[in-house]
């Protein structure tokens, strides 16, 4: 899917010390399990975000419920059902979620990394101290049970052990969830992949191994391994009958993304003709009586639209023909006649180029004001060289002839080109005249600095 | 415009009916307009039935396996006006994009002009088509020249070859680029406008079966002004 182009949506971090009242003001009304200030799945946070509770009391309380096993369940399911947000912005709730480089975790840290990163210094310490706790709580818990059992309580460990290793497999491997979600979210590199996988492998070894433990308690090998075989036989069962469902589900969700990434491509298009094509036709219909207008303002606008349709790779303004485009555009919309630029061939724009491109204006600047529309442009660049010709349709003039403010005009045409080693002529034909500008290449400067008749055959000889 | 010639059949293809108004009201006097279509199964169906000397035919159009013009000139392959003539098409567009200017003359388009064109020159280039001869306007042969690397200097040792053109029609490209008319390059080089339109027609042929790859590669790859 590709990134939102030209569509920012404004994404700010919260201020840390509001962090949670801002979480509140987006996402209130949702419930939401916050990235920050976690410590397993961040239901808790998100319970207490959502109830306007003290953290620490909702957690107190799932601790009690979990010891005779609701608060375990209920945990399960809120975790699975609620949303991961970072920083008030929930995952899903919409196409774009803003991807900030700024962001220093990578997707596939651990859990305590990602969460450091996140929350400040402070805040960690405080989590790591809850984390210490609460395994010194587990093992406390467990010490406990060694003791019962030893006194004599028949605590059935033979199936209380298998049920724990299938919680803690269950735990490590689900919380990989989260991770891959945020992983795919903040655009994930693929380096710390096989970490995740790893996790995910040992979470679902651990979890299936107790599960095993636990159904074949006190059973012989053969036992086992009959058992083993039904299993896998249901297993593969399963998955033929749900395999064209997941396969449709995955189409679907493929389609929905192409689908998605289309609509904001379509927003942005709307988005542009919007604020160029419309207003223009705005303005253009103010302006109805105004032919001249009318026309300055459609050819600025197709010029625009153009570029836009057929926008050359970026960073191109540094090149010849693109000066020179960007020249005649420029005497298009000062003087509104139309001028056609037709260009072969490009290079970097040098000094010389430079000089070519202002006398290319100049030259305009002359055609647009004494001669007559249509006046045109063609600009070759070759190996050997550039020419340029800009021709009008007017009466043309006579060197002799010209007015000498006109012939200073000129002047700065003829003397910038031949101060770089190139030159110019003007021709005059019937009803029309014709300036034409020529510049060798520069790392070979041709020895005839005299401009060829640009029309003569004398050209066919390579 | 000139009484003396017998006014041409023209079948107009755009999708757009106001610019089909347009050309139908600058020019319906000077040719005689038989048809109008604007998609391309529409277009084939006139055409077929009209049987014009010529057809106006904007590059996209919807309709037809999605290719515009070019399936239009596709499905029309090998039709005949009443007097024996093939039926010839003039394409007319307002892109500039070269891919699609070069995928239409390579379709067997007589010629490319921009809808930017002046009722004169409409006539005039119609005319010609209809005549059998090229019609390049200066972008044409701005593209032509870039296409075959004659801009970098690359010139056909023999007249025959495809992949080059020669120098005479360098030249003739060069002047039609500048933006002169046939007639003021048939007196820029000193020779008749017979063989100012042979040269383009040569240069059209070129255009249509050279196998140069540059032709479509660069047509692809590069994006025009």
């Amino acid at each position: 899917m590709s990134k939102d182009v030209g569509m920012p949506t404004p994404y700010e971090r919260p201020d840390r010390a509001t962090t949670a009242p801002a979480g509140d003001q987006r996402a209130a009304r949702t419930l939401h399990r916050p990235v920050e200030g976690r410590i397993i799945g961040g239901v808790c946070a998100g319970l207490a975000l959502h109830l306007g509770l003290n953290v620490r009391l909702v957690r107190l309380v799932f601790v009690l419920l979990a010891l005779p096993g609701a608060g375990l369940v209920a945990y399960l399911f809120l975790w699975a059902l609620t949303p991961q947000s970072v920083q008030g912005v929930i995952e899903g709730s919409s196409g774009r979620v803003p991807v900030d480089p700024a962001r220093p975790e990578g997707p596939g840290r651990s859990v305590t990394d990602a969460a450091a990163a996140v929350g400040g210094a402070s805040d960690d310490q405080q989590r790591s101290a809850t984390r210490v706790l609460l395994l010194g709580g587990v093992l406390l818990l467990a010490g406990l049970v060694v003791v019962a059992q030893n006194a004599g309580l028949n605590l059935r460990l033979g199936f209380l052990i298998p049920l724990l290793v299938v919680a803690v497999g269950a735990v490590i491997a689900w919380s990989q969830l989260d991770d891959a979600q945020r992983g795919r979210w903040l655009g994930g590199s693929s380096g710390t992949g096989r970490f995740s996988a790893a996790r995910l492998a040992f979470g679902s070894l651990l979890a299936l191994t107790g599960l095993v433990i636990l159904t074949t308690r006190g059973r012989s090998l053969a036992a086992i391994w009959d058992i083993g075989l039904a299993s896998l036989a249901v297993l593969a069962g399963v998955v033929l009958i749900a395999a064209p469902w997941g396969l449709r589900l995955w189409s679907e969700l493929r389609h929905e993304q192409a689908e998605r990434a289309r609509a904001t491509e379509r927003a942005d298009i709307a988005a542009h003709l919007h604020d160029s094509v419309l207003q223009t036709l705005a303005l253009i219909q103010r302006r109805a009586d105004d032919p001249s207008a009318v026309a300055q303002l459609a050819r600025a606008q197709e010029r625009e639209l153009r570029s836009w349709l057929y926008a050359g790779p970026a960073g191109s303004d540094a090149t010849l023909a693109a000066a020179v485009a960007e020249v005649a555009h420029e005497v298009e919309d000062l003087h509104g006649i139309p001028i056609d630029l037709v260009v072969t061939g490009d290079q970097p724009l040098d000094s010389g180029g430079q000089a070519l491109v202002r006398a290319v204006r100049e030259s305009l600047l002359n055609a647009v004001r004494h001669g007559q529309p249509p006046v045109s442009v063609y600009l070759e660049i070759g190996p050997d060289g550039v020419e340029a010709f800009v021709r009008d349709h007017g009466p043309g003039f006579e060197v002799e002839e010209v007015p000498t403010d006109r012939l200073g005009v000129r002047q700065s045409i003829l003397g910038r080109m031949e101060r770089h080693g190139g030159a110019a002529r003007v021709r005059r034909l019937e009803q029309v005249t014709e300036v034409s500008l020529s510049l060798p290449a520069p790392r070979a400067p041709s020895p005839t600095t005299e401009p060829q008749p640009p029309a003569e055959a004398s050209h066919a000889t390579p | 415009m000139q009484p003396r010639e017998p006014r041409v059949d023209v079948v107009l293809v755009d999708d757009h009916r106001m610019f089909r108004s347009g050309v139908r009201a600058e020019i319906g006097d000077a040719v005689n307009i038989v048809g109008e279509a604007p998609t391309v199964d529409a277009a084939v169906e006139v055409i077929a039935e009209t049987r014009p000397a010529v057809v106006l035919l904007d590059v996209h159009l919807p309709g037809g396996s999605g290719n515009g013009g070019v399936d239009v000139i596709h499905g029309c392959r090998g039709l005949e006006t009443a007097s024996g003539q093939p039926v010839r098409f003039l394409a007319l567009s307002v892109s500039d994009a070269a891919e699609d200017v070069i995928a239409v003359i390579r379709a067997g388009a007589r010629g490319y002009v921009t809808k930017t064109i002046s009722a004169n020159d409409l006539t005039s280039a119609i005319r010609r088509v209809a005549d059998g001869d090229a019609v390049f306007s200066p972008r044409l042969a701005g593209f032509v020249l870039d296409a075959f690397g004659a801009a970098a200097g690359e010139i056909a040792e023999v007249d025959e070859e495809l992949d080059r053109l020669s120098a005479r029609e360098r030249e003739v490209m060069r002047l039609i680029a500048r933006g002169y008319q046939y007639k003021e390059v048939a007196k820029e080089l000193f020779i008749s406008v017979k063989t100012v339109e042979t040269h383009v027609s040569s240069v059209l042929r070129k255009l249509q079966l050279s196998s140069r790859h540059e032709l479509t590669a660069w047509a692809m790859g590069r994006r025009l002004l």
